[in-house]
């Protein structure tokens, strides 16, 4: 019985985590600065769904070295820049795998305590057999004794680890591996991973076959190790995976996994992000009237709201001649982000208190909204919506998980009624499965597959830890699949080819 | 603003250098990951171009080979007139 896979929004954090600034302008440097949050102080809607707390060290002046040295690339800052190299390393990396108990980093030692306090052992004991004839042999109990191998605690007793071996062999090494990613991050050494490209110019072509020709072709720091490249590309798979669906040089087509509803949906969107040279200049002979920016909706935004504005202006570079506006919708988008509370106050200018941030590299706005996608839809706020311009973005969102399908049956007729593609991600194979037939079920055959669910080029290739269940890993955006409202259109008949069932069964 | 290179100290100055290389100029573990989608089809590729050429080549080689002069005929070697003294008058 799987527990919630869910991205462990503390991990997420330590990797996006710098010095502390002030919050009264809004720009892009200061954006790029988080301070370690502190739980939210105000929470409109408690999600049920499982996921680890938001459980600080205790005082973040008491920064480890991590946080004072790895200050994340902001070309522009000269200060930063000077601070970069940190004045002493604590881990070196061959010293990276420490028992998460016994750990040199306060947080781990924490996230430990909170997995002892959490955490259930899996053992089959402590579930009732499955024909119900019995009750379990066990109560549940929490773990407490960790795997020599993996430094993760993992059962609750060393006799049910030797019992339970054979099934934790499977993920040991992963879990090394998540450990040794973690004590990384807070090892202090210097990150040129985490140093990103300005835009580029018209001219150089972005190859999106995988993620090593992407970050060559986008000119990224050369990463040679396994280690740095698993650390950028759990920050990166966000904006990646969007550009890599949008773009035109997508490695999605017609032969792969794209359908030909889906080649509509996104040749128009195309159309906007690629729009043909119009002898446009910085002088006043090149002034040309511009389109409105591409809108994406990214819905049930959670921690990926809180990336750093370098990671999302990735997504801007990949489209040289399009501007971008990204709309955080979700009850949690502000986790993370505690240093920009208190929210803004609502006005009739401002219904629904939005933070914008605008002129972010000059070509993308980014606006949050803490707030459930129904509520605006309703509101007419985002209307009129243009399958030109506008798309959602799911990342994760858990449409056919217990804890959280029942938020999201509100919103998918009003995604479908739309008629703008929706880009799902999911955390694995069976997350998405799931996902798929939820939609297929509630949409009543008002909904088209766009893209067939398949592994996502540009995933996270780091594995992240549920803290609330060691056994749970799970990578970011794991798979991608879209799908969109059905359209009804007067089209010549084409026999039994198009029998308008919407690809559910291709 | 490419943040790619890496500078290099070469006699107290600075030359910048791609990250993809290391320091003696050898691609590194990075490129060959980048590279490794084309390699085989493009070492296919430059074997058919070089098969391609090498048998142009011996094509006309041969074709031009084959070529019979035996029509032609070669003129004999002029005779050497008596060496004419110049006058040169004593």
């Amino acid at each position: 019985m799987a527990t919630v896979p869910s991205i462990c929004s503390k991990c997420l954090r330590q990797a996006i985590r710098s010095t502390p600034k002030s919050t009264t302008h809004r720009s892009f440097t200061a954006s790029a600065s988080k301070s370690p949050s502190t739980p939210p102080t105000r929470r409109i809607h408690h999600s049920t769904r499982q996921r680890t707390p938001a459980i600080e060290p205790q005082n973040h002046s008491n920064a480890t070295p991590y946080t004072s040295g790895a200050v994340r690339g902001r070309q522009t800052d000269q200060a930063a820049a000077a601070q970069r190299q940190p004045s002493r390393v604590l881990l070196q990396p061959n010293n990276l795998f420490h028992s998460y108990t016994h750990s040199p980093s306060p947080e781990i030692r924490q996230r430990a305590a909170f997995m002892r306090q959490n955490a259930y052992c899996p053992h089959p004991d402590h579930h009732a057999s499955p024909e119900g004839g019995e009750a379990a042999v066990a109560p549940p109990r929490h773990v407490s004794h960790e795997c020599p191998d993996c430094g993760i605690p993992v059962s609750c007793s060393p006799d049910h680890f030797v019992d339970d071996y054979a099934s934790h062999l499977e993920i040991c090494d992963l879990l090394r591996q998540i450990n040794e990613d973690d004590h990384d991050l807070l090892s202090g050494r210097f990150f040129p991973e985490f140093e990103y490209p300005g835009p580029q110019i018209d001219e150089a072509q972005v190859n999106l076959t995988n993620w090593d020709t992407l970050l060559y072709s986008r000119e990224f720091n050369a990463v040679n190790e396994e280690r740095p490249m698993r650390q950028v590309t759990r920050l990166l798979t966000y904006p990646i995976t969007v550009g890599s669906v949008l773009h035109e040089l997508s490695p999605y087509s017609l032969n792969d996994r794209l359908l030909p509803e889906g080649l509509r949906s996104l040749s128009a969107l195309r159309h906007t992000l690629h729009p043909p040279r119009s002898g446009a200049g910085v002088d006043i002979k090149g002034l040309r009237p511009n389109p409105p920016p591409m809108r994406l909706f990214i819905l049930g935004a959670r921690a990926e709201s809180s990336l750093p504005r370098e990671v999302w202006l990735q997504l801007s570079h990949l489209f040289p001649r399009s501007s971008f506006h990204l709309i955080f919708i979700g009850p949690e988008s502000m986790s993370g982000r505690d240093h920009e509370y208190p929210l803004p106050e609502r006005t009739p200018i401002n219904p629904f208190g939005q933070i914008v941030e605008d002129r972010l590299g000059g070509q993308m706005k980014i606006s949050t909204y803490v707030e459930y996608y129904h509520t605006l839809h309703e509101a007419q706020h985002f209307h009129p919506f243009d399958p030109y311009f506008d798309a959602f973005v799911l990342f994760h969102p858990g449409l056919g998980h217990p804890a959280s399908s029942h938020e999201w049956k509100e919103t998918l007729p009003q995604l479908l009624e739309t008629k703008c593609p929706v880009i799902c991600t999911g955390y694995t194979e069976f997350d998405m499965e799931r996902d798929i037939s939820w939609v297929r079920e509630s949409c009543g055959g008002e909904a088209d597959l766009l893209m067939r669910p398949g592994e996502n080029r540009f995933r996270s290739l780091r594995w992240d830890l549920n803290d609330a269940d060691p056994g749970d890993v799970s990578c970011g955006n794991w798979g991608v699949w879209a799908f969109r409202g059905k359209r009804y259109e007067a089209d010549e008949y084409r026999g039994k080819e198009g029998d308008g069932s919407g690809g559910w069964d291709r | 603003m490419s943040r790619s290179e890496v500078v290099t100290m070469v006699l107290g100055r600075r030359l910048p250098q791609s990250s993809y290389y290391d320091k003696d100029f050898r691609p590194s573990a990075s490129l060959y990951r980048a590279r490794q989608p084309y390699l085989v089809k493009n070492a296919f590729t430059g074997i058919a171009m070089l098969g391609f050429a090498i048998s142009v080549y011996t094509f006309t080689i041969r074709a031009v080979s084959q070529d019979e002069f035996e029509d032609v005929k070669v003129p004999d070697a002029p005779v050497e007139a008596p060496p004419t003294s110049s006058a040169v008058a004593q």
